[in-house]
């Protein structure tokens, strides 16, 4: 039978000496809406770039699908059906909304390097093919009108979708996303919401981090709570609303933060 | 953007087919190192503007397939365009072999580390390797071309080889834009983590720049063996990497930029030969305010060249 879930094991990760990452441990069911939520500097995106290759964890074990890809690249995870978004936009920014959800046709396109110097019948395509899929994306989120521009020149809210956009290309298994609500305000946010729903229903997987707590409880179908690197509670959202450690977390370093 | 390639191109390429029969033979040896460099300047582009890979070596491979050309030529007896197979494939060979170790490394220390390459290759070649490069002096008393028995020796056909290589690198250029390995370029420049984390190993498609890259070069190398007749070792030396690197960064990463660049860092010097050595202030303030205006080069790389399919015509509104 086909074990289809990311499963961490005790993950560790220090930078020199902090602990970011502390023996955490959570499995994520396909088809769910994942949350990691927790306070600045818990540790979250670490986490994600320890999943996605970015950082290779000193300890424990991140199992995908039954295959361990601690270790891996992160163009080898992505092969494998994993792709993220950043918390601090990384788009092409010069390049146009069309061009960057191109990139996600990467590891799709069956273009070989001698295609970029002549190219074959079958090369051409590929070419169109991929940017038919690049076109169902621009639909899918609403970009249409955006193809030619530069991402540079577009709205926060907007580089969030694209960012979004271009993950989804590639057709991934299992999406994650770190912070994507961050910088939007009500309205891109409820979008945003929408469409991560609408990406759960095409049978992919969603593991985000989010900050805001409002959305994470209305989005999520099950979340991990982490600070100081360590899981303090895991639940479902009505669980995790009630749990006292929780809510001692998010409190307690506010006033944390005025005893300094 | 479109106006140039419209209009722009077939007037360009009318008037450079043209040229030769309307310049005295001092101009033609102009206009044939002008084909020649632009060339090595186009392949230089692929590493330094498409990849953003600093690349301050480029002459090397140049260099490299003008030794092959001569080499071949006169220790082996080889007819000169019989070299082109491997004046391309030795400096790509190279270009794997070389970038392979230092790909990876930042900016400053790839610059650095090939403008070492650069000089190894000339004190190599000036100290006569295996008595096959020449020394100091080179190789001279190549043959001259001939295709299918006829002989090509005049300067108007050098020219028309020239000007046949150039053709053919536009050709790749083109075809690299509309790729997925030239894409990928682009993108690990513009972001190399978020291209990593998109699927693409950056480190295949860098190494394919340079190689690609040295190909190129090397090919643009049998030519400048074929017009001097002669390879000699300054003229791959380090001080011409730098004329190939500063006419991309001048120029812009863009054909017409890259064309332009060879334009004002070459011909334009030369058409300013009698002001003697004022001409290099001319060139070098020309090089400051260019960058000054123009940081991203006289004429940039455009992006948003997609199909017409994706470019929505019905937009709401006025
Ligand atoms: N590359 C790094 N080098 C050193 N310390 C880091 C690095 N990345 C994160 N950290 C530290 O690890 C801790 C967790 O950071 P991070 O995972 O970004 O938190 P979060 O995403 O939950 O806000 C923080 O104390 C941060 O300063
Ligand atoms: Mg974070």
């Amino acid at each position: 039978m086909a074990h289809n879930e990311l499963i961490l094991t005790d993950v560790t990760k220090r930078f020199g000496g902090l602990t970011a990452v502390d023996a955490l441990s959570f499995k994520v069911d396909p088809g769910q809406i994942y949350g990691i939520i927790g306070p600045n500097g818990a540790g979250k995106t670490t986490v994600f770039n320890c999943i996605t290759g970015i950082y290779k964890s000193e300890e424990g074990s991140v199992r995908w699908r039954g295959q361990e890809i601690r270790g891996l690249t992160p163009y080898q995870i992505v092969d494998l059906g994993i792709v993220r978004t950043f918390q601090t936009i990384s788009l092409f920014g010069q390049m146009s909304v069309a061009e960057n959800i191109m990139s996600g046709r990467h590891i799709k396109s069956k273009q070989r390097l001698w295609h970029g110097i002549f190219h074959t019948p079958g090369s051409k395509r590929d070419e169109l093919e991929n940017w038919q899929r690049v076109e169902e994306q621009l639909d899918f989120f609403d970009l249409g009108d955006f193809a030619a521009t530069p991402t540079d020149s577009l709205s926060y809210g907007l580089q969030r979708r694209v960012e979004i956009a271009r993950a989804m290309a590639v057709e991934p298994t299992l999406l994650i996303l770190d912070e994507p609500a961050a910088g939007l305000n009500d309205k891109e946010t409820l979008g945003l919401l929408e469409t991560i729903f609408k990406i759960r229903d095409k049978g992919v997987t969603v593991l985000l981090i989010e900050h805001d707590m409002d959305m994470v409880m209305e989005v999520t179908d099950y979340l991990t709570v982490i600070n100081f690197g360590k899981k303090i509670a895991e639940g479902s959202p009505a669980e995790i609303q009630k749990n006292p450690a929780v809510i001692e977390a998010y409190l307690g370093s506010e006033e944390d933060d005025e005893d300094e | 953007m479109k106006s140039i390639q419209r209009f722009g191109y077939p007037i360009f390429f009318v008037i450079m087919a043209l040229l030769p029969h309307l310049l005295d033979p001092r101009w033609q040896a102009v206009a044939i190192t002008f084909l020649i460099f632009s060339v090595v300047a186009l392949s230089q582009d692929i590493v330094l503007g498409k990849s953003g890979m600093f690349n301050m070596g480029q002459a090397l491979f140049f260099g490299i397939g003008a030794y092959t050309t001569a080499i071949l030529n006169t220790q082996f007896g080889w007819p000169l365009l019989a070299t082109i197979p491997l004046a391309i494939l030795i400096p790509a060979l190279f270009g794997v072999l070389l970038a392979g170790p230092i790909v990876h490394l930042r900016g400053d220390y790839l610059l650095v580390t090939t403008i070492g390459f650069n000089i190894v290759f000339v004190q190599v070649v000036q100290n006569n390797l295996g008595g096959i490069t020449g020394g100091p002096n080179g190789i001279f008393g190549l043959d001259s071309m001939s295709l299918f028995g006829l002989q090509l020796s005049s300067q108007v056909d050098v020219y028309y080889f020239a000007f046949a290589v150039l053709l053919i690198t536009l050709w790749i250029m083109h075809n690299l834009e509309g790729s997925k390995p030239g894409r990928a370029l682009h993108y690990l420049r513009e972001d190399q983590l978020a291209a990593e984390s998109i699927g693409i190993n950056t480190r295949i498609y860098k190494i394919f720049a340079f190689a690609l890259s040295a190909g190129i070069a090397g090919l643009a190398g049998t030519v400048f063996a074929t017009q001097y007749s002669a390879v000699s070792p300054e003229a791959f030396n380090f001080m011409q990497s730098v004329l190939f690197f500063s006419i991309v960064i001048v120029g812009g990463s863009s054909v017409p930029g890259v064309l332009i660049g060879v334009f004002v860092m070459f011909v334009l010097p030369e058409i300013f030969r009698e002001f003697a050595t004022w001409r290099f202030f001319i060139f070098g303030f020309a090089m400051i305010a260019a960058m000054i205006l123009r940081p991203r080069g006289i004429i940039p790389a455009s992006f948003g060249k997609i199909p017409k399919f994706l470019i929505k015509e019905n937009r709401h509104g006025a």
